[in-house]
């Protein structure tokens, strides 16, 4: 499918890991530019070096963005400025101006921009998803999301100007699961308990619809066990999934964790697999993605909604945040 | 190329599954015999007998006939120069398994049974991982394959006779071919017990069974068997293996990719699949095993050496004592 696609990564930190496995597994040809590790990372994949950002998109078709969040935005102006299409990883920036504005220049340049909630092509809940659209549970009435993992190691997730904090950086995930589920949201209610890089968060959305989601999200110590779950109560039924109930394989071998990064393969990189597979089809003129570059824009509104709420202490409407 | 592909029989209930996959696809051509079923003509494309299938000169046919009838089938098609992809168990004596195993390597034909769980990705990295050496040797494993007992589905499946006997049959095969895949070694000894306490005034084969497997170089696997899965399940079944390593311990769940779903309609509890399509893997590999001519895993010496296990099962039963797994 995106075979002889080439691809732009530009960063080489964590999650340029799983786009650059996903890509080379697809049949891209990927470039690589980077500010930190680009070296290493071009020879780990074995992949060509960019020695500019420029030289990089002139080179490529398709510019893949997996640069930390804060500079999302200029990386994005400057593909779409030269007309290229665009994979920028989630969330799009850090506030809902410059995502629009992202989102305007890539419309203006005639080029594609997609965005990495790659939450959505996880199977578990793309299952739900269907299972709702058919009806199967009938009306969403009560949604229970939530994520935790260790807090990430790189300095700049661990500031909130850089970051957005969890709020934004790890619960848009959830955001915009819930609104793929349960419709538009009128109302966010947010509370944040931080300690140092630690942090746990407990949102209430209001949706349109009144179908009401608890979404609890979290950064823990370097020892935590990353777990999703869910749970969609409707009028006729109901759909629960949790990461630490039961998986394909289970291990209790230390040996595999000090590996680090053993398991990603199986446990990860489906997802990106599928949503690459998608975006690479959708610039070729394909069918378009099951995300949309406003649905990222949507979920980093809630979360900015969140954010304004946690540091009020009132609820706060998504419309209401710039 | 355009593979043509001949399904013979649609006595076993996967058939129908395996048609619909094919049909599907826009690079085989399906033509499916069953001279007991001509209904299926409004459905696929059909032949009459097996004789007109094969004079279609399909270049691999899936055999779905009934354990004990699988042999003619396999050896017409092998004679006619198709590839072979057969139901499991691959028959119900040894004599019929190393038969068909004899007649398509005499043919040079390929022979593939039909275990689908080998293709789940999880399997497939749980292999590689202790194919690795990280976890050191599997020191014991202990797999778990239950299900509804099938006897309004086919009534073949409880025929002695047809299906070769019940639960012992139906279900060791699968794990004795996950663990002859990641263990590499050869079974030497079972004991197995077997009951007919579930569903016993309806069934005269065993409907409950529990297998010990020891290997040639000590490791020991054991199998549960059962039709034992209760009416109100959320689900037909499932199959689980978990395995004992020198260094770790890893628990492989082939259906744990579902989601619980409260069915107030049904009014219970169901589980909802979102995991991969083991059938369409296994197809996958089949047609490019057709497409290639050469064999594919699991083959037929496996299906054969899998079959060896369950009847020394069924002896161990009879005897009460461990028995030597033939060769």
């Amino acid at each position: 499918m995106a075979d002889s696609l080439k691809v732009g990564l530009v960063g080489a930190g964590g999650i340029a890991h799983p786009h650059v496995a996903a890509w080379q597994l697809l049949g891209a040809e990927v470039h690589v530019f980077s500010l930190d590790g680009q070296a290493e990372f071009a020879k780990r994949y074995g992949i060509a070096e960019a020695s500019e950002l420029d030289e990089l998109i002139g080179d490529c078709d398709v510019i893949d963005v997996c640069v930390p969040t804060y500079a999302h935005d200029r990386v994005v102006m400057d593909a779409a400025a030269a007309k290229r299409h665009v994979v920028c990883e989630k969330p799009l920036s850090l506030t809902h101006n410059r995502a629009q504005a992202m989102i305007d220049a890539c419309r203006t340049a005639g080029v594609q921009l997609y965005p990495g909630q790659v939450v959505r092509y996880f199977a578990q809940y793309a299952a739900a998803r269907d299972a709702v659209a058919a009806g199967r549970i009938g009306e969403p009435a009560v949604l229970r999301l939530s994520r935790r993992g260790a807090a990430p190691a790189s300095d700049w997730f661990a500031d909130p100007a850089r970051s957005g904090g969890v709020l934004v950086d790890q619960m848009i995930h959830d955001f915009d699961f819930a609104r793929w589920i349960a419709g538009s949201v009128a109302s966010v209610y947010a509370k944040v308990i931080v300690r140092g890089r630690l942090a746990t968060a407990y949102v209430v959305l209001t949706h349109g619809s009144g179908a009401l989601s608890h979404i609890t999200g979290g950064w823990g110590p370097p020892s935590t066990v990353f777990a999703t779950a869910f749970r969609v109560s409707g009028s006729r039924g109901e759909l629960s999934y949790s990461s630490s109930a039961r998986s394909a394989l289970r291990w209790d071998a230390p040996a595999l964790r000090e590996g680090g990064g053993m398991l990603l393969p199986t446990d990860f990189a489906p997802p990106f697999v599928a949503e690459l597979r998608e975006f690479a089809a959708a610039f070729r003129g394909g069918p378009a993605p099951r995300v949309t570059a406003e649905d990222s824009l949507a979920a980093l509104d809630i979360a900015l909604a969140a954010v304004q709420s946690a540091s009020s202490g009132q609820p706060v409407s998504p419309k209401d945040v710039s | 190329m355009t593979l043509r592909i001949g399904l013979m029989s649609f006595a076993h209930v996967h058939a129908g599954r395996y048609a619909a996959l094919l049909r599907d696809r826009s690079d085989v051509d399906l033509r499916v015999a069953d001279p007991e079923r001509p209904a299926l003509a409004d459905e696929f494309a059909y032949a009459a007998s097996y004789e007109e299938l094969l004079d279609w000169q399909p270049h691999g046919v899936i055999v779905c006939a009934e354990n004990a009838r699988h042999r003619p089938l396999v050896e017409l098609a092998a004679a006619r120069g198709a590839h072979v992809l057969c139901e499991k168990p691959l028959a119900t004596t040894a004599d019929d398994a190393s038969a068909m195993v004899a007649a398509c390597r005499a043919a040079g034909v390929s022979l593939m049974t039909a275990y689908p769980v080998r293709f789940h990705p999880a399997f497939r990295s749980l292999r590689s991982t202790i194919r690795s050496g990280a976890l050191g040797r599997v020191l014991s494993a202990s797999g778990t394959n239950n299900g509804q007992a099938p006897i309004a589905a086919r009534p073949w499946f409880v025929d002695p006779e047809l299906a070769g006997g019940g639960a012992l049959i139906d279900h060791t095969v699968h794990l004795a071919d996950l663990l002859d895949d990641l263990l590499g070694r050869r079974a030497i000894e079972v004991y197995a017990q077997a009951n007919r306490i579930l569903h016993g005034a309806q069934v005269s084969v065993e409907t409950g069974g529990l297998v010990v497997v020891t290997y040639d170089d000590g490791t020991v696997a054991t199998i549960d068997c059962s039709w034992s899965v209760p009416a109100s399940y959320p689900t037909w079944g499932g199959l689980t293996l978990a395995l004992e390593c020198e260094s770790g311990t890893v628990e492989f769940d082939a259906f744990g990719d579902r989601l619980d779903f409260f069915d107030d309609e049904a009014g219970r509890l169901r589980w909802l699949d979102y995991g991969t399509d083991l059938d369409a893997l296994m197809l996958d590999a089949f047609l490019g095993s057709v497409r290639s001519g050469t064999a594919v895993e699991p083959d037929g010496d496996v299906g054969y050496r899998t079959l060896q296990i369950v009847l020394a099962a069924y002896r161990s039963v009879a005897s009460g004592r461990p028995e030597a797994v033939e060769v």
